[in-house]
């Protein structure tokens, strides 16, 4: 067995990587902080937070109120922006000189790189990809639930030996915990050994927050051919909704837009919680780029459109007719929540 | 700077549609399900031959792997690439991604001279996309996750690419020698060249490796050597869609409609 | 004045790839240029394809590639009227091979054959979804006993508006009696996709196994829903039997219409126009057998427009231009649905997967009053129904 650096008998808590950007926390980190906070009130055990970067100390009252009983800060000019040089070596030592027991991570694209580089350092198991954790019952070790194979297969994973039990969840598994304010907490400031030769990697250009990433979206509204061109009422809705605007191919084809929110295989695969598909047919090249959205809602002008059958909520109309009255009800019934 | 040496890693993997749960015995039904190369792999390869046409050099593809690997480890070299390797023994068998990830670096530290090293980002089937830093933390190179597009500087010896990152992206440098991940669809990969398809399955360098070939530690392979395990498999529910057909006028429908979707208002 | 032209040093060895890649097709070609002139392409763009050029370029032995290369659809229009009777479809095909070597070839391509090559059709979709086309009904699979094998294709077992042909042409061979089956799952894509690509080596592999696949079937009479592949069997595949028959659908059913297996009794008043698909009419010579089975549909009005039989527009869906963009403005299956209408004709018939998906798309942007496209199995179904009330039932293209 390849062991790690150390042992079971010598680790405890379980601990939060705090992944932040510009000055503020990843929803995921909250997300990570409220579900160790439930694992962890179960066994009376701490929950630490760990966070690098550059001025972010006061970041870690908001990781407390979120559930953290601590937070271990890293805070250095050379830790402003995410290196796998410099975040591994800091954060490896804060872990073997604290030895969690467990340790989350968000399954980002900075935190996977920075995860699957340390399990190896550390000498230690990386479960990838969680859609749930659990801790068993007698033994406390950390289930980690995973999908494999496009989806199709489910597995339950288990780090018995190997510390910490190291696991990666995707953001909007776990819900966001209703900070508590009051919560009181251990900020501990951790000194850096970091030097530029550390950082072999030069960061040219930094784009976050910049254009429509349709494959993020949460609320997809999907026009085809039969929008002829006018996505008014798409865009009208999708903005109510918190959405974002996509098309299948043919507006492209058309010429009615760029391919930057197309759709389907040869565009973008989507998992949106909601997706409304507006005059489209639902040809297998769309719908590959829509069928992981847990609700499809499909407005089509032809009853025997394909669509249909990959839908849970069918109107059979010109969506020129079904769009407004639609945007009317959502707006009245959103209006008693003062919107969002 | 030497010509550039760049190693593809690919997997083979079930077509993902077509596995299975055998729920009695815990394991995957992998009997009947065809195989393929892992998509992004593919798009490693076009990088790979792509960089190779730029740069000069050669492209050495290696894979870890049952037998039933070769096949496809020609039909790289029938796409342009130049050699390949193929790790394969019962021991490296059942490795979660530390075992994987340790033996395809001493693998890779056997054919030595790398330059950069590429692999698809995850594959279809384990999808947890820590092989790549796994190998880059191993062999003690620099990494670039979820490239894109990446450009070799000879001159200065270094890689530029950039990357995808939550809600945007980055462009990045690092010196070679470099591990990294290149995302899906990031090019399209060129089909393979008849011609060349013929000397790949008949005189195509495709050694195979045992354990006992690389210099690897028993204690730190396969299952032996993979800290986390198998607790349980499942099948996943295929989602089955409602079909309701909503009835009335656009403003009953759109009342009906906005009753279902009060989760997501 | 004095032009400075760029001079090309012409190579013996380039010239023999060329030359090899094209079969030596471009050799009689003089230069003409009436191919250049009539290519149906210059109705839809500003300036037809240069196909003089890509000729004479395949004469000369230089690859470079000319703009309109990937544009032809293979509709064999300027070969018709060719006065050398220059095999032009061979030399494009064969500069098109020559370009994949070169890796020059539109975006997308690679896919559709890596499709092919993974999972056995243009679709990438897996071949167990092959047979879901026949949901509801029951399709064998095939023996060596049977009168036919039925080959689907792929674009009637994935395409759910082509699915429906498929559909109607088993119910028209059940109700003439017609003992059948279909490869099922196991069934092959016919190589057209590749070859129509340019890429000519990767087909001719195709071509080789799937003959043996047939033979080792013990396959004697196949009917294919499209005319591509017909084309392909019937022109590409080596005959490796001996008495491997390839039809298409339409001449099959005038067959079973001769021997009297299949009557249509029913009154069908209906104004058709019959488009010719380029691959059955000007490339094999089948005109007269489509026609033949729409006229003997009792009540049926079929009416021609002008650019019929060998002289059909083509709808823009061959050379593989179904897997490639082309433009809104340039379809020339645009062209073709006013035509239709002129005729006065309710529904335009034809008998092709290429043609009904372009016809129905420019109908679709176009919109031309009640004008349906349909497939000729569509209404051969139609009429076999007992009550036939033809403006109604052909709305529901059942």
């Amino acid at each position: 067995m390849t062991k790690s650096l150390y042992g079971a008998q010598e680790a405890s808590a379980i601990w939060v990587y705090l992944e932040q950007s510009q000055g503020q926390l990843g929803g995921v980190s909250l997300e990570l902080l409220g579900k160790a906070r439930e694992l962890a009130d179960g066994r009376g055990i701490p929950v630490v937070g760990v966070l690098l970067g550059d001025q972010v100390s006061d970041l870690a009252q908001e990781a407390i109120a979120a559930g953290a009983d601590e937070v271990r800060v890293a805070d250095d000019p050379l830790l402003r922006q995410y290196t796998t040089d410099g975040y591994a070596k800091v954060i490896t030592e804060i872990i073997l000189e604290g030895k969690p027991d467990i340790l989350l991570l968000g399954a980002t694209p900075d935190s996977r790189d920075l995860a699957g580089r340390i399990a190896v350092r550390l000498r230690t198991g990386l479960t990838a990809d969680c859609t749930d954790l659990k801790l068993e019952e007698k033994s406390g070790l950390l289930i980690g639930e995973v999908s494999g194979f496009g989806g199709g297969v489910i597995a339950y994973i288990k780090c018995p030996d190997n510390r910490p039990q190291m696991a990666t969840v995707r953001p909007g598994v776990f819900a966001v915990p209703e900070p508590d304010t009051a919560r009181k907490g251990k900020v501990v400031n951790v000194p850096v050994k970091l030097t530029e030769k550390d950082i072999k990697v030069q960061v040219l250009e930094h784009v976050v927050g910049g254009g429509v990433d349709i494959t993020k979206a949460e609320v997809l509204v999907a026009a085809g051919r039969g929008c002829q061109g006018d996505f008014t009422l798409a865009n009208e809705l999708a903005s109510l909704l918190e959405g974002e605007v996509g098309w299948s191919r043919v507006p492209v084809d058309e010429g009615w837009v760029s391919r930057d929110g197309m759709i389907g295989q040869t565009g973008y695969v989507t998992r949106p919680k909601l997706a409304i598909v507006c005059g489209i047919s639902g040809a297998f090249q769309f719908t590959v780029g829509v069928e992981k959205a847990e609700t499809i809602v499909a407005i089509n002008i032809d009853a025997e459109a394909p669509i249909f059958e990959a839908a849970d909520y069918c109107i059979v109309d010109d969506m020129f007719n079904v769009l407004p009255p639609l945007i009317e009800a959502v707006k009245k019934a959103r209006g008693g929540n003062g919107g969002r | 700077m030497r010509p550039l040496h760049i190693i593809a890693c690919v997997k083979v993997v079930p077509k993902p549609e077509e596995v299975k749960v055998d729920t009695k015995t815990m394991t995957i039904e992998r009997g009947n399900v065809r195989s393929e190369i892992n998509p992004p792999d593919m798009n490693v390869l076009e990088m790979a031959l792509t960089l190779k046409e730029q740069h000069g050099g050669k492209v050495t593809v290696v894979a870890m792997g049952p037998p039933l690997f070769e096949p496809y480890l020609r039909l790289a070299l029938a796409m342009g690439a130049d050699d390949a390797y193929l790790l394969s023994d019962r021991s490296f068998a059942a490795a979660d991604t530390l075992a994987t990830s340790y033996a395809l670096a001493q693998g890779i530290r056997k054919i030595g001279d790398y330059d950069l090293i590429l692999c698809g980002e995850e594959s279809s089937d384990g999808a947890t996309a820590q092989v790549p830093p796994g190998i880059a933390e191993w062999l003690d190179t620099s990494q670039i996750t979820y490239a894109e597009d990446l450009e070799v500087l000879p001159d200065s010896k270094m890689v530029k690419a950039k990357r995808e990152l939550a809600g945007g992206y980055e462009v990045i440098q690092v010196p070679l020698p470099c591990t990294a991940s290149v995302k899906v669809g990031a090019n399209e990969p060129r089909f393979m060249d008849m011609e060349r398809k013929v000397w790949a399955e008949a005189d195509g360098p495709v050694t195979v490796w045992a354990a006992s070939d690389i210099d690897v530690e028993a204690e730190m392979i396969g299952l032996p050597g993979s800290p986390t395990i198998v607790d349980g498999l499942a099948q996943a529910e295929s989602k089955a869609r409602k079909r309701e057909f909503l009835q009335g006028t656009p403003q009953e429908q759109a009342k009906a409609l906005v009753e279902r979707l009060r989760a997501y208002l | 004045m004095s032009q400075s032209v760029d001079s090309i040093l012409l190579q013996d060895e380039t010239w023999e790839r060329v030359n090899k890649a094209t079969g030596g097709a471009a050799a009689p070609c003089f230069q003409c240029g009436v191919c250049t002139a009539i290519c149906p392409l210059g109705l839809v763009k500003d300036e037809t394809i240069n196909i003089r050029k890509m000729v004479r370029q395949a004469q000369l032995g230089l690859p470079g590639w000319a703009d309109g290369l990937w544009e032809c659809t293979t509709c064999l229009w300027c070969e018709s009227r060719c006065p050398h009777e220059v095999d032009i479809t061979k030399a494009i095909l064969g500069l098109r091979q020559l370009a994949w070597k070169e890796r020059e070839i539109p975006e997308g391509l690679p896919t559709v054959l890596w499709d092919i090559y993974f999972d056995g059709n243009t679709w990438g979709r897996p071949p167990s979804e092959r047979p879901l086309w026949t949901k509801g009904i029951t399709v064998k699979e095939f023996s060596p006993d049977d009168e036919i094998l039925l080959y689907v294709g792929d674009d009637a077992a994935y395409d759910r508006r082509i699915q429906k042909v498929a559909r109607a042409l088993v119910s028209v061979l059940e109700a003439a009696g017609v003992t059948f089956g279909t490869l099922g799952e196991r069934e092959p894509s016919c190589g057209d996709a590749a070859r129509s690509m340019g890429h000519g080596e990767y087909a001719a592999e195709i071509i080789d196994t799937n003959a043996r696949l047939f033979q080792e079937a013990g396959v004697k009479t196949v009917v294919t829903i499209s005319p591509h592949s017909y084309d392909m069997f019937a022109n590409q595949y080596p005959n490796l039997s001996g008495d491997f028959r390839p039809l298409h659908y339409s001449q099959y059913l005038l067959e079973l219409i001769e021997s009297e297996r299949l009557k249509f009794e029913n009154e069908l008043p209906l104004k058709v126009t019959y488009h010719d698909p380029c691959y059955l009419s000007r490339r094999n010579g089948i005109c007269d057998e489509p026609r033949q089975v729409l006229q003997s549909i009792p009540g049926l009005e079929l009416l021609e427009m002008e650019r019929s039989r060998e002289d059909t527009l083509c709808c823009g869906g061959g050379g593989g231009r179904m897997w490639m963009e082309t433009a809104a403005g340039e379809r020339l299956s645009d062209l073709r649905i006013p035509e239709a209408a002129a005729t006065g004709a309710e529904v335009v018939v034809t008998c092709c997967p290429y043609c009904l998906s372009c016809l129905e798309d420019s109908l679709n942007v176009i919109g031309k009053g009640k004008l349906q496209v349909m497939e000729l199995a569509e209404v051969a179904h139609l009429a076999l129904q007992s009550e036939a009330v033809a403006s109604d039932a052909a709305s529901g293209r059942s």
